[in-house]
């Protein structure tokens, strides 16, 4: 019924507003009612007044009828509905008042959560945008996934986000559960001309995918299917906010400019919402292009337009959206029989493939994003083991705090106990403690805020690509679970001394001496300490092996050197060269680099590790067929090649200037391809053939060592290498070692060689360093955050072991003084408290140890060649945390055996 | 008259104020006497629990309140039923009706 619903609705708002009015303005609400009550008695009096009665004893009676006036003014207020928040308000000033009385505890409080509140706040933001947020703007986004493409290779199940144009067309046409289809893929493109041209992320979408969002554009429209029509598409672009705001100053003129993206010049047709990214992989795209147009261009530039009907290039994601009451299972089961049929359309045209009952083609709808999907990088999952480290350094702070919230309880028992002797009830008193350790946990928050908005930068820019990190203080998110943190902090730290003191019992505590009232060895804190050790030992333990397998990385010979090599991509982009131009450019920009005082030399290949790997069938006389024995990748060297990135030649010789076209063909082979396919015999002077056994023979020359570049972790032992000017000179990329460190001489080197591009050609310069970071960076990451975060964790354990045995020195002064009087020597006490803290240290450890060992098999796929139980690391982390409870005991152990008998027995 | 006092039933005295009220805005005092006249003095709201209950009713938007001037001049605080508390005021009284009803008709069982 509406008007039941209006008045609810009116109740609720005047009960607010009434509730508001009683907090704010308390005095006039006080004084209405005094007012009215003084009414009411005056009014009876006035009654009785009239059957006869004298006006004293009238309002004598009057009152004595009414009943006690504060006691019914407290029932009253209580109807206000706002006690609850008068007496919290009073706690609240109540805290402040003890907090502000003690700088120094409160300061050492605050400054531990701050730290490990900060921690997970910037943890929550890295893990939010990795793993948690789906993308703003999408529409029904529990309905929306990405599809994921699994098939049988060899004897492992392959799964892929990406897959192939017409797969994409096959998909729609064939699936029966789905609302809407559409493609995506990211590509880097030089945006702009000239100086100001800079790579950057760009959308490649279908014309549908904006389909998938409730956006609308800020000018113009987005594009529409005949935009994004087969084989072509229009030369149409949407520009993100950001890249409108940054170069075009936010103007509506700019629909109908054009700019020059990548190769390609496009129209600005429309510009996104704020906010808006679409669906990122990597870095918010800062523009959006047809997927056919793109499709085509590239095809194009291979010769052969066949993008949408060849399915040899997998370059897209594609994503979708159920139909409503569709399940996912279903929606998977669908998209299978899709594929299933695509594979038999496949076959038909590339007999080649895999036949169904081998490959057995699955599709499944996953996490549209990425890094929660089968796909995910070794970084989301670094980011989430380091979010469980945050919790623990948190769980760490929260039980340091808490000690020293139940050393000042026990303190302060007398004083409890006096107030509840006064009638304060239990409740009452719990709630006030609680109140205390809230406030802290307040301002503990706001110092995790701001620690994670300037030490979280640095944390953002190892996990999130620049464009990707957000700022703490504006993101609402964010700041919610700072909020939440705080709160459970100031609960979970109030939680232990708020229950013993409302456990306590009154008359013993009262009755007591100060002496008998507070030397206890609470259980409570002996555990809480033992804890911190043995978190503090876990975490180490990681740090330990993350170190290792750092190092273990770094120091693994790739078979080439990493940082003092630039890798030089030249763009002609757009000018029109023949081969033989481009091959020239190639041979100038080399020399023009080796002319350069900081260059030691420059040469030409056309593959890069862990970028683009070339691999080319070849035969060899007498073994019948080489490929049996593995994969086989190839490059190939101009002159200098090996000296420049550093590939040590073992026997023979490298390319040199005198292996030109005209001369006799030339081939180095690795070490391994040596050993596999010429085991036994010298590979120098043996002979291998491209393409044909009648092709002509290329002789090895020399043999290198085998270089790593497709995967860290595994071995790779077949290479070969050509002549570059007997193969494919125009494709030449350039490589170019420096003097000292790559990254410092890269805008130098790029500097000196642009001018010599033809046209809008630009340079792609880059360290070697910046193409494997991004291999190194899981172990990179898994190593600093460790080291951080468990050195973080132990001076908070060594913190809160000194508290502990200070305060137990300090309550034994007596019996150390009974001691010393007995003849204990300085050493035998010094013994007595060091032997407390260790005691402590090897529970601990024991414990952390422990805990260790049973997760390390979830550890063990993160670490590179190092065991997940490296004695090593156990034992020097055992070292370290016992060191750290010696050092934190020392200082009481000498203050212990400092004491004067005479003093301590005389005292009290 | 009966001298013997009921002690009223629980949540029994909104619906009474509610009622007392419906029929003009009325003060403290008034409602309470309004109240042992119409039920010729067997019910007599405690003082203590009037004024919360007021409150109560004013806080849930039921009863409104405004300062006006008495019959001998002096300010006191008059309440008054909202549209609200009106229709509050029918479901509490057909529920009551119903409730003695059906109490009545098995008390009365042969």
């Amino acid at each position: 019924m509406p008007g039941q619903l209006r008045h609810r609705l009116s109740d609720a708002l005047s009960d607010v507003r009434y509730r508001l009015r009683a907090l704010f303005r308390r005095s006039v609400v006080e004084r209405e009612l005094r007012e009215e009550l003084e009414f009411h008695i005056d009014r009876e009096a006035r009654k009785l007044e009239a059957t006869g009665l004298s006006p004293a004893d009238a309002l004598r009676q009057a009152q004595l009828a009414f009943g006690g006036v504060e006691r019914i003014k407290d029932d009253t207020r209580d109807m206000h509905g706002i006690s609850w928040l008068e007496t919290f308000a009073a706690d609240v000033r109540y805290a402040v008042r003890g907090l502000r009385a003690r700088p120094a505890f409160t300061l050492a409080v605050v400054l531990t959560l701050g730290l490990a509140i900060g921690a997970n706040v910037a943890m929550f933001g890295i893990v939010d945008q990795l793993l948690l947020r789906t993308p703003p703007y999408l529409r029904d986004a529990h309905r929306v996934h990405r599809v994921y493409f699994t098939s049988r290779d060899g004897d492992a199940d392959l799964t892929e986000p990406t897959t192939e144009f017409p797969r994409y067309l096959d998909i729609g046409r064939f699936s029966r559960s789905l609302e809407a289809t559409a493609v995506l893929a990211q590509r880097s493109f030089a945006i702009g001309v000239g100086e100001t041209a800079r790579e950057m992320p760009v959308g490649i979408v279908s014309a549908s995918f904006w389909e998938f969002f409730d956006a609308a554009p800020i000018v113009g429209r987005f594009f529409t299917a005949r935009d994004d029509a087969i084989p072509t598409g229009a030369p149409v672009v949407v520009l993100s906010y950001a890249l409108w705001q940054l170069e075009y100053g936010g103007s509506p003129n700019v629909i109908g400019q054009t700019v020059q993206i990548g190769p390609g010049v496009c129209t600005i047709i429309g510009v996104a919402p704020p906010g808006f990214v679409g669906i990122p992989d990597e870095g918010a795209p800062v523009a959006y292009i047809p997927a056919t147009l793109y499709g085509y261009a590239v095809s194009s530039g291979r010769g052969r337009v066949d993008y949408h009907t060849s399915y040899n290039w997998g370059w897209l994601s594609v994503v979708v959206r159920r139909k409503p009451g569709i399940s996912i299972d279903a929606a998977s089961a669908d998209l299978t029989n899709a594929y299933r049929l695509s594979w038999e359309a496949q076959r038909t045209i590339s007999r080649s493939l895999k036949p169904l009952e081998i490959a057995q083609p699955r599709a499944s709808a996953g996490p549209v994003v990425l890094e929660r999907g089968p796909n995910a990088s070794p970084v989301a999952r670094i980011a989430v083991w380091i979010t469980g480290v945050a919790t623990i350094v948190l769980l760490i702070a929260c039980a340091n705090v808490a000690n020293l919230l139940l050393a000042r309880a026990l303190f302060r028992r007398r004083e409890i106990a006096l107030r509840m002797a006064l009638g304060a009830g239990r409740a009452r008193l719990v709630a006030q403690l609680l109140t205390e350790s809230l406030v802290l946990g307040t301002l503990g928050g706001a110092a995790g805020i701001a620690a994670a908005q300037w030490g979280g930068a640095i944390l953002r820019s190892l996990f999130l690509s620049e464009s990707r990190a957000a700022d703490v203080v504006r993101d609402v998110r964010t700041l919610a679970f700072a909020g939440a943190s705080a709160l459970v902090v100031g609960l979970l730290t109030g939680l232990v001394p708020a229950l013993q003191a409302g456990r306590q019992a009154l008359a013993p505590t009262l009755k007591a001496g100060v002496r008998e009232g507070t030397y206890q060895r609470s259980r409570t804190r002996t555990v809480l300490l033992i804890l911190q050790g043995a978190l503090s030992v876990v975490l180490l333990v990681g740090a330990g092996l993350f170190v290792r397998s750092l190092y273990n990385v770094r120091s693994l010979r790739l078979g080439y050197d990493v940082d003092p090599v630039l890798y030089i991509h030249p763009n002609p982009r757009g000018a029109r060269l023949s081969p033989r131009e481009t091959a020239d450019l190639a041979r100038r920009l080399a020399e023009e680099a080796e002319s350069m005082p900081d260059v030691a030399s420059a040469a030409r290949g056309i593959s890069v590790p862990f970028w683009s790997t070339e691999s080319t069938g070849f035969f060899v006389p007498g073994v019948d067929s080489v490929q049996q024995l593995g994969r086989f990748t190839t490059q190939m060297a101009s002159a200098h090649y090996f000296e420049t990135v550093g590939t040590r030649i073992l026997r023979g010789r490298g390319i040199t200037d005198a292996d030109r076209a005209d001369a006799p063909l030339v081939a180095v082979v690795s070490e391994g391809m040596a050993n596999a396919v010429w085991p036994g015999k010298d590979a120098i002077g043996q002979c291998l053939m491209l393409d044909s056994r009648s092709a002509p023979c290329r002789t090895v020359v020399g043999i290198a060592e085998n270089i790593r570049q497709s995967s860290l972790t595994k071995a790779e032992t077949l290479q070969f290498y050509l002549a570059i000017e007997q193969l494919r000179p125009e494709e030449a990329i350039l490589f170019v070692r420096v003097r000292g460190n790559a990254a410092d001489h890269a805008e130098s080197v790029r500097r000196r060689l642009q001018p010599m591009m033809p046209g809008a050609g630009y340079l792609n310069v880059m360290p070697m360093r910046d193409i494997l970071d991004p291999r190194e960076r899981s172990w990179q990451l898994g190593a600093t955050m460790f080291v951080v975060f468990g050195g973080l964790a132990l001076v908070l354990a060594a913190i809160g072991l000194y508290s502990v045995i200070a305060y137990a020195v300090a309550q034994r002064t007596q019996e150390i003084g009974v001691r010393i009087a007995l003849g204990a020597g300085a050493a035998d006490v010094v013994r007595l408290v060091l032997g407390e803290g260790v005691r402590f240290a090897v529970i601990g450890i024991a414990l952390g140890s422990g805990v260790a060992l049973w997760a390390s098999r979830w550890v063990g796929p993160l670490l590179f060649s190092v065991s997940a139980k490296d004695p090593a690391v156990y034992g020097l982390v055992a070292f370290v945390l016992l060191a750290a409870a010696v050092v934190a005991s020392a200082l009481p152990a000498a203050k212990a055996s400092r004491v004067d008998p005479n003093v301590a027995l005389r005292a009290e | 008259m009966p001298d013997e006092k009921l002690d009223l039933p629980q949540g029994t005295l909104d619906l009474l104020i509610l009622k007392a009220i419906s029929l003009g805005p009325m003060h403290g005092w008034a409602i309470s006497e309004r109240i042992r006249d119409v039920s010729r003095a067997t019910l007599q709201i405690p003082q203590g629990s009037l004024y919360p209950a007021l409150h109560r009713l004013e806080r849930r938007g039921w009863i409104t309140a405004h300062w006006g001037a008495s019959d001998n001049n002096r300010r006191a605080k008059y309440y008054e039923l909202t549209s609200s508390g009106r229709s509050q005021l029918r479901i509490e009284a057909d529920a009551w009706r119903t409730l003695t009803t059906a109490v009545g008709l098995v008390l009365d069982m042969g």
